[in-house]
């Protein structure tokens, strides 16, 4: 019996972590340029896809090739703050949901046209490898997934609290305006946000290809996660997130043990509801971060 | 909603490029192909002047969209049954008569089905049609040609094509008996065997399941688990660990090809001996194990027709791989067959009218050559178009090929353990 539970958990958590990558990166962005990124899905395809040549074409371990997807990432999140988000920052919340909204489509129907809709996988050594543990089980690629994500996030919090420039991006995330007057450039500051955020769902991309396919609806599959996870962690609070993201992956394993295999997302938009409703901030409570 | 009336098949022949830029292979039949669309464009056949007229025969296939996939291997198929047609002299009865294929592209959906079936059948003189392999869009243009009084002969494996259609015939397998055939092979595993079935909640998932349910106690097969899953989950390890608990030897997987690929690893992740029926459609074709790799090694599945068979359905296997890299998969081999059988009853009929194609192909009685090549190697229609000798054939993945395993009378290789 607590084999089972214990398992259950192990499981959700495993996949808890790469839900995690993707929700930090839409609260961050939400945090700091205060706009909702629906295209994050689609930033985590591309670098799925991205791994995935470099795989084929190259030999790269898709983990290894983090080092690329990263990078690349970064530099497409500068390029979209700083030709398209920029422009649409005004006082008019619906040009900002229509951007990212279409930016989603665009993305998605182009990778229809250009991959096709079949699945591609990668095949590592260690892609059906797991270590035993009694009767437990912890599948190699899911755990070094677990814990690069959480090198990550533990290195953006640290990049956030003690850096010039992460400071920089609290104190707009706070208040634009007094961060401006303060001498903060809003502009520089969410191109790096936007970069580190389509990063992370880069790292996402590339974590998950030694066991997960890539397909041009991928990123719907995880984003919709992220974003339950974002409001459960209360908007913009980068470790509320996390925690909301490793609880879902835990509820949604358990949902899946106990109430029905067709009904772990039920139990978490259970979640999202109670929580909501007891605590409409969600559970980070109030802006702080 | 489409005025042009000649880019059928360039545009399927654009979405075989689009689809498939890395195989070499490819590149040849694509340029076989791009030479039939020239031809076509000049007036297609008559060098000798005397040359009786080519037999139209209309293929409907999903060459582009989510079912482009296998599509775009059954056009090749049918080429190469036109081919060999041809090549062994046509149709003697009609003066030599050389099939003509005309190739449409249903881009798998529903709509442009229905349209693209009318479009064919009325801008064509056809004498019969093949298509469109997935039953969803199959059912749509067997209504189109029934209307039509065409003939229309398909491998589609829903019990729905054999209901009050007169002009379809199905010489292969229905979907009923897949069913019987996989809780047959879960017998193979031992004597009492306890099955676990896992299906994705869509009505694909849900009627393939409960076909299994309502005939396992009728086939002395225990179901210990009966479970439902959400298509496109990102983690199968909950739903292992339930299949686990349960106590089955043997797991019928109910599942699209990404679903499964997750199911198959974390089974072997667990390190649970339980033997997987993967069932047909996406299970058996060359992809699958492009996708699953070694882990597919062992893996159970039920087919219409396979390479292995007879000695005819091995050599049309070597002529598809030589032309397309890939073994000549369940769906592709039994076009060809199909493509005889037309042959046969065109060849009878010495017309190549449709309505008298129809009543030649309800006579169809073949027990040898290439139109036979079907599990038991009989073809004969009854009433409702169904082939009186019908059987799947259970298949296994051994060494990146499709074995033939059960029933014994149709095994070409002994069952692995997986």
């Amino acid at each position: 019996m607590w084999e089972t539970v214990a398992q259950a958990v192990i499981n959700g958590l495993l996949i808890g972590g790469i839900y995690a990558l993707v929700s930090i990166g839409v609260t961050l962005i939400f945090g700091v340029v205060k706009i909702v990124n629906f295209a994050q899905g689609e930033f985590v395809m591309i670098g799925m896809y991205l791994s995935f040549y470099l795989a084929t074409q190259f030999g790269i371990d898709p983990i290894v090739s983090l080092v690329v997807t990263m990078p690349a990432l970064f530099v497409v999140g500068v390029l979209v703050q700083h030709f398209l988000i920029r422009r649409v920052l005004g006082p008019n919340d619906m040009p900002q949901i229509f951007l990212t909204f279409a930016l989603s489509l665009l993305l998605l129907n182009l990778a229809l046209m250009l991959f096709s809709a079949n699945y591609r996988t990668v095949h590592t050594s260690y892609s059906d490898e797991a270590f035993h543990l009694g009767g437990l089980y912890i599948p190699v690629a899911k755990l070094i997934a677990f814990v690069v994500a959480m090198i990550l996030s533990g290195a953006l919090w640290v990049f956030l609290h003690t850096t010039d420039l992460g400071k920089a991006m609290r104190a707009a995330s706070q208040n634009r305006d007094v961060a401006t007057l303060m001498g903060i450039n809003p502009n520089r500051v969410f191109c790096v946000a936007l970069g580190i955020a389509l990063a992370l769902a880069g790292a996402a991309g590339s974590l998950l290809m030694p066991f997960y396919s890539a397909y041009p609806f991928v990123g719907q599959v995880f984003v919709l996660m992220a974003f339950v996870a974002v409001v459960l962690g209360t908007l913009g609070n980068v470790v509320g997130a996390l925690i909301a993201s490793l609880m879902m992956g835990i509820a949604e394993s358990l949902g899946i043990q106990y109430v029905g295999a067709d009904s772990g997302q039920i139990v978490v938009f259970a979640m999202l509801l109670l929580t909501l409703a007891f605590k409409p901030n969600g559970l980070g409570g109030g802006r702080v971060r | 909603m489409k005025k042009d009336r000649q880019p059928s098949v360039t545009r399927s022949e654009n979405a075989v490029r689009k689809l498939l830029p890395e195989a070499q292979s490819r590149r040849k039949f694509l340029l076989k192909a791009g030479g039939a669309v020239a031809a076509g464009a000049f007036g297609a056949v008559p060098m000798r002047g005397w040359a009786a007229d080519p037999v139209n025969i209309g293929a409907l296939y999903p060459t582009t969209g989510s079912m482009a996939q296998i599509g775009v291997g059954c056009v090749a198929a049918a080429k190469l049954a036109v081919d060999m047609v041809n090549e062994a002299g046509g149709i003697k009865s009609l003066g030599g008569a050389k099939l003509n294929l005309i190739i449409s592209d249903v881009q798998s959906d529903t709509t442009v089905t229905r349209t693209e079936t009318d479009r064919l059948i009325s801008g064509n003189k056809l004498s019969a049609i093949h298509g469109c392999f997935a039953s969803a869009l199959t059912l749509i243009a067997s209504q189109v040609a029934e209307r039509a009084k065409v003939p229309l002969i398909t491998g589609s494996s829903s019990d729905q094509l054999n209901k009050g259609l007169s002009y379809t015939f199905t010489p292969f397998a229905r979907a009923s008996q897949f069913a019987q055939a996989q809780l047959q092979m879960a017998k193979l595993v031992g004597d009492k065997p306890k099955v676990a079935v896992i299906f994705e909640n869509t009505a694909f998932g849900t009627s393939t399941s409960n076909g299994l349910k309502e005939l396992a106690p009728g086939e002395g097969v225990e179901i210990v688990m009966f479970e439902p899953y959400s298509a496109g989950f990102t983690d199968a390890s909950p739903l292992i660990n339930k299949v686990k608990a349960s106590g089955a030897n043997a797991l019928f997987s109910v599942s699209y090809l990404n679903d499964l690929i997750l199911i198959v690893r974390t089974v072997k992740q667990v390190g649970l001996d339980i033997a997987i029926n993967g069932g047909s459609g996406g299970f058996v074709i060359p992809d699958f194990y492009k996708n699953v790799g070694k882990l597919a090694e062992g893996l159970q599945g039920v087919a219409h027709w396979n390479h292995d068979m007879d000695d005819n359905a091995q050599k049309v296997n070597v002529e598809y791989k030589k032309r397309t890299g890939y073994f000549l998969f369940e769906y592709a081999g039994g076009l060809v067959a199909q493509t005889f059988m037309l042959a046969d009853a065109l060849e009878r009929a010495g017309s190549a009218d449709p309505q008298k194609v129809r009543e030649a192909l309800s006579t169809l009685d073949v027990s040898s050559g290439y139109a036979a090549m079907a599990p038991g190697g009989k073809v004969k229609f009854g009433p409702d178009g169904k082939n009186v000798y019908g059987r799947p054939v259970g298949v296994q993945w051994q060494n990146g090929d499709l074995a033939s395993i059960f029933p014994k009378e149709f095994a070409r290789a002994p069952m692995i353990k997986s």
